[in-house]
This record gives C-alpha cells, sequence and structure tokens, in this order.
C-alpha cells in the first residue's frame, strides 16, 4: 500500500472515530455524573440528524447554522426529559444500584418512543442532502470537504467541552460532583441546578454529531441504536466518567474499524466492535486508559 | 396466608389455568389460538426471567441470544429429522451450555456492567452468527421445511409455560430460591452467611437460559424461514425483560399478568399501527418504572390513593406558593 492509502486509511478511521467520540462524551458525561446509562442517547442523535435535514429540506437553511440550533434544541429536550423523568427517579430511588437499573429501563422505554415517534413522523426512508461534496486534497490523499468538516467540529466540541470540565468553575463544580457527590454537595455544590443542565448538555452533543453525521450520511429513524452501542464501548474503552479518556477511545476504535474493515472484511465491522467491547470490559473494566 | 396456604392457591391457579390452556384450541378462532401461542411463550420467558433476575436483581439482556440459539438448533435439528422432543431438549441444553460459559466470564460483574455484557454478548453471538452462515454454509437463513403440526406447537409451549410457572412456584420455597433472593438483598451478606453465591447464581442463569432455549426451538418452526436477525432480535429480550419489569419481577403472577396483558395489545395494536404500540410499550415502561417500581402486581388501592393524595399535596403546594408570590407583590 502507498503512503498516501495508508493516510487515507487513517484519516477516515479518525474521521469516523471522532464522531464516535463526541456520541460518547456526550453519554459519559450523562454516566459518571449522575449513573445514568442513557441507552436512548442515539436516538437524540437521530432526531438532530432530522432536524438538520428538514430545516435544509423544508427552510433551505444551512446545516452550519443548524449545529448550534441542534445543541440548543436537544438541550432544551434533555432538560424537560430530566425534569419528566429522572428527577423524581432519584427522589424515589432508594440507592445508587437501584437508580443505575432504573434509569437503564427508562432509557430504553425512551429509546422505543423517539425512535417510533420519529419512524411515525418521517417514515423509515433513507434520507440526505448534499452538502459541500468537492474533494480536497492534503498530502497526496483525497478527502471530501464534508467529511473534514465533520471531523473539526467534533474535535472542536469534544475538546470544548473538556476544556469546559477542566478551566471553568462549573467545570470544577461538575468534577467534584463526579469524585463525591455528598463531599459536593456538603461545599455548597447545587446537584438540581447541575444535574439537569448536564444531561441537557449530554443530549445537545448527540444532537450535534448528528446534526455533523447528516452532512455525509443518508439518515433513517434507526440509525442511532448503533451509535449508542459504539459510544458504550468507547466509554467502556476509555474509562467510566474520563472525558480525555472518550476522545482518544473514540479515535482508537474508529482507527481499529477503519483497518479492520480494510484487511478483513466489511461485515465484520460490528464483530469486531463487540469483540474489543466484550474484551476490554472482561480484562480490564476501569477503562484501558486507566493507571 | 400462611406459606402452606398460598402454596396451595397457587398450585390451584395453576391447575386452573393449564386446564383453559389445554381446552383453549378445541373452542376457539385460530386467530385465538396463535394469539394464545405468543402469550404462553412470553410466560415462559419472562417468568423464568424472573426466576433468576427478578430474585437476585441482576439484570440479564441475553435473553434473545439463548431464544435465538434455540431456534437455530431447533432449525438444523429439523432439518436432520430428529424427533420433535429431542429438538426442544437439544435447544435447552445449547443454551445452558452457552450460559454456563457466559455466566462464569461475567457473572462476578454487577449491575450495569453485567446489563451491558450481557447485551453485548448476544449481539456478538448474532453477528458471529450471521458471518458464520455467511462465510462458512453461504446462506443467509434456513428454511424449515418438516414442520410439526400446529397444535404439537402450542402444546409443547403450553407445557413449557406451565413447567417455568411450576418451577417457579418450588424454587420460591426451596433452599436454592431463598439464596437467590439473599444475593439479591446483599451479596456480601449471603456469602458471609454460607451461600455459594457463585454456584447459586450460575445455576439460576442457566435455568434461564434453559427456558428460553426450550422456547425459541419451540417458536423458531412458527416462522418457516429463520435468519439471525429475526431469532435473535434483541426487541425479543427487551419485550420478556419489560414484561417481568412492569408485572413485578419479583412476584410469581405478575409476569403471567403482564404477558397476557402485553400479547392482547401487541395483537390488536400492532398490526395496524406498530408505532403507536411500540410508542405505548416505551411510555409503559417509563410510567411502570416511575410510578410502580414494584410492578402490576404490587398495585393495590393504597397505591392509587397515594398518587392522588401525592398529586392533590402538590397541587396545594402549587397553590399555597401561588398565593405567598401573590402577597409579597400586593
Amino acid at each position: 500500500m502507498s503512503l498516501s492509502a495508508w493516510l487515507e486509511l487513517l484519516a477516515s478511521g479518525l474521521i469516523t472515530g471522532g464522531v464516535y467520540a463526541l456520541v460518547a462524551i456526550g453519554l459519559n458525561l450523562q454516566y459518571g455524573l449522575m449513573r445514568i446509562l442513557n441507552i436512548s442517547h442515539g436516538e437524540f442523535l437521530m432526531l438532530g440528524a432530522f432536524a438538520t435535514w428538514w430545516a435544509q429540506a423544508q427552510l433551505g437553511i444551512s446545516p452550519l447554522v443548524m449545529l448550534p440550533v441542534s445543541f440548543l434544541l436537544l438541550m432544551g429536550v434533555g432538560l424537560v426529559v430530566h425534569r419528566l423523568c429522572f428527577r423524581r427517579l432519584a427522589a424515589t430511588s432508594p440507592n445508587v444500584d437501584v437508580f443505575e437499573a432504573r434509569s437503564l429501563m427508562i432509557g430504553f422505554g425512551l429509546m422505543f418512543f423517539v425512535q417510533n415517534f420519529a419512524l411515525l413522523l418521517w417514515g423509515g426512508d433513507l434520507r440526505g442532502y448534499d452538502y459541500l461534496t468537492d474533494p480536497v486534497v492534503i498530502g497526496g490523499a483525497q478527502f471530501s470537504g464534508n467529511r473534514l468538516l465533520v471531523f473539526g467540529c467534533a474535535l472542536l466540541f469534544s475538546l470544548a467541552l473538556i476544556a469546559l470540565l477542566r478551566f471553568t468553575l462549573l467545570g470544577k463544580g461538575v468534577r467534584a460532583l463526579m469524585q463525591s457527590p455528598t463531599g459536593a454537595q456538603l461545599v455548597g455544590i447545587d446537584t438540581r441546578r447541575l444535574h439537569p443542565l448536564m444531561f441537557g448538555i449530554g443530549l445537545g452533543l448527540s444532537g450535534v454529531a448528528g446534526c455533523l453525521l447528516s452532512m455525509t450520511y443518508a439518515i433513517t429513524p434507526s440509525m442511532g441504536e448503533p451509535y449508542t452501542v459504539t459510544a458504550l464501548i468507547v466509554i467502556t474503552l476509555g474509562g467510566f466518567g474520563s472525558m480525555t479518556g472518550s476522545l482518544l477511545g473514540g479515535l482508537l476504535l474508529g482507527v481499529v474499524e477503519a483497518l479492520g474493515m480494510h484487511f478483513m472484511s466489511p461485515s465484520l465491522k460490528m464483530l469486531l466492535s463487540y469483540g474489543v467491547f466484550i474484551a476490554v470490559l472482561l480484562t480490564r473494566p476501569n477503562g484501558l486508559f486507566k493507571r | 396466608m400462611t406459606d402452606r396456604g398460598l402454596l396451595g392457591r397457587d398450585v390451584l391457579v395453576l391447575l386452573a389455568l393449564t386446564g383453559w390452556g389445554l381446552a383453549l384450541p378445541h373452542y376457539a378462532s385460530e386467530f385465538v389460538v396463535s394469539l394464545g401461542l405468543t402469550c404462553l411463550m412470553y410466560v415462559t420467558l419472562s417468568t423464568s426471567w424472573s426466576l433468576f433476575c427478578g430474585s437476585t436483581r441482576y439484570l440479564s439482556l441475553a435473553t434473545s441470544a439463548f431464544f435465538g440459539l434455540g431456534a437455530y438448533a431447533s432449525a438444523l435439528g429439523l432439518e436432520r429429522q430428529l424427533p420433535w422432543a429431542s429438538v426442544i431438549v437439544i435447544g435447552a441444553a445449547i443454551a445452558v451450555g452457552v450460559a454456563i460459559v457466559m455466566g462464569a466470564a461475567v457473572l462476578h460483574l454487577r449491575g450495569t456492567y453485567f446489563a451491558v455484557l450481557t447485551f453485548g454478548m448476544t449481539e456478538l453471538i448474532r453477528h458471529a452468527l450471521a458471518y458464520f452462515e455467511k462465510q462458512v454454509s453461504g446462506t443467509v437463513g434456513r428454511v424449515l421445511t418438516t414442520v410439526p403440526e400446529g397444535a404439537t406447537v402450542y402444546l409443547t409451549v403450553l407445557a413449557l409455560a406451565v413447567l417455568a410457572l411450576a418451577t417457579s412456584i418450588v424454587v420460591r420455597r426451596s433452599r436454592f430460591g431463598l439464596a437467590m433472593s439473599g444475593i439479591g438483598a446483599d451479596e456480601q451478606r449471603a456469602q458471609t452467611l454460607g451461600v455459594n453465591t457463585r454456584l447459586v447464581k450460575l445455576a439460576g442463569f442457566a435455568i434461564t437460559a434453559g427456558f428460553a432455549g426450550a422456547a425459541g426451538a419451540a417458536m423458531a418452526v412458527r416462522w418457516t424461514y429463520i435468519d439471525p436477525q429475526t431469532v435473535f432480535n434483541p426487541f425479543i429480550g427487551f419485550q420478556t425483560v419489560l414484561i417481568a419489569l412492569i408485572g413485578g419481577a419479583a412476584t410469581l403472577w405478575g409476569p403471567l399478568i403482564a404477558a397476557i396483558v402485553f400479547s392482547l395489545l401487541a395483537e390488536t395494536l400492532r398490526l395496524q399501527l406498530p408505532q403507536l404500540y411500540m410508542m405505548a410499550l416505551g411510555l409503559l415502561l417509563i410510567l411502570s418504572v416511575l410510578y410502580l417500581p414494584g410492578g402490576l402486581a404490587s398495585l393495590r388501592w393504597q397505591t392509587v390513593t397515594g398518587w392522588w393524595r401525592g398529586a392533590g399535596a402538590r397541587l396545594a403546594r402549587g397553590a399555597l406558593a401561588w398565593r405567598v408570590r401573590g402577597a409579597g407583590r400586593g
């Protein structure tokens, strides 16, 4: 294989990996902070994708404008979902274990609900639009412009969230809550404000990921589920609660998938991801990068 | 009621239901019988699921793996002209074997880890089988040509459902059942009190798997054409969990009640409005987790009055806040 072919292969892995990382960071925020393993996370990605497609097809709004719009839209949805489901659940569950199991079930309920709502509204057809499809040549390798944009935006949003958590007072509060919920509350961090906000931000990130995906791939109401599974794999790879781990894990999984698909067979893709997932979970349940 | 009284009641109800199930094909229409078959399948699956998962609180999402393995065993067995009874037994045995291997690997993990891992393993088995069929056998699915009569299938699934309920009745009163609820309440304490938790969990998981495998083997012939996507459909597993949870996973009759309600709902809504059915299912699951965490079987008159009082109190608080705010302004 020539150098440019290698470059193209690695880059295509990194591009998919970037989206994986973005979805996984949103999910990790919800799980790491609140112990909500939101299995319906990918469905909200699908909503973001459909919102972008709809705005583009019906109103002619550029997908780039829809990027922040879908973030805010899904964040709003997240706040409502948290208010309606998880607040009551947190108040009525006797302990964290029970809360975790019940929130998993709520996630399944949301998944059925949202996915079939979209099916009812938009039907099961593949949809898509063309955006920035001209090829761009970098160092002898060719990429379409939209894929580069997707990678750039995914990386930007992921890094922005990591910076938010690392450098701001708000982020300090969130990290404190992750380390010790009781201790954080003792020093005056308001759980009732931070939890809905972070749940909303998590869903907002999946909305952004959906918006980005709709630029490059055709979308259907059932597109969310594989991304949820991939996000689960990524956060196990990177460790529950570690955002940097999720970013690295996402990029790594993207590259592994791209290489595996190239050298073995495309039908092995899911087999490969599940194999990696189970192997990591069984051997290193705290994540690959945990010291 | 005393324990003996409860036992008598359970056995009587089981006998009455069995009699009704036996009589059903003789007077009801074909549609009703097929509805009954679906219903019995879910009774088997969710009763055996809650036998292990309800008492130990290990949330297994691997039901569709065992179901699918049973269905594949059945398809391969019928191709080789094996007798019907042995096909069912082989299906159950394969599921038990896989459950023991899987259980040995994952049963030391608790909570979400266990749920997610069982789900991942189900998908792994499905994808591996699809890959194997495509690469080695050169097929996508299998056509079942020699199929037993509909009445035989119905009676087999009825027998499985009755067996699952009977096992549940017996296990609840045995040392083994007590050990499982002990694990559910506090695993470390159970271990300290001398329960071999590893063995108990493995045995419970294997029993669940055996029933799911047998149900899969029996139900496979209903499709006449099977491929990994249909028989390993994660939806079968989800719906089993859902039925058990909505009915009340810790109870004996809860899953049965929920299975009947769901099969009726499924057959009436699913054909005309499949999306609406699934949406209703999702909403029901959320509502039952939020407002009825013990399941339908825990529903008592006090629960309803409790909601009523809670809503009343919330309304009163709202009115009070409103008046206080008004007073502040005025």
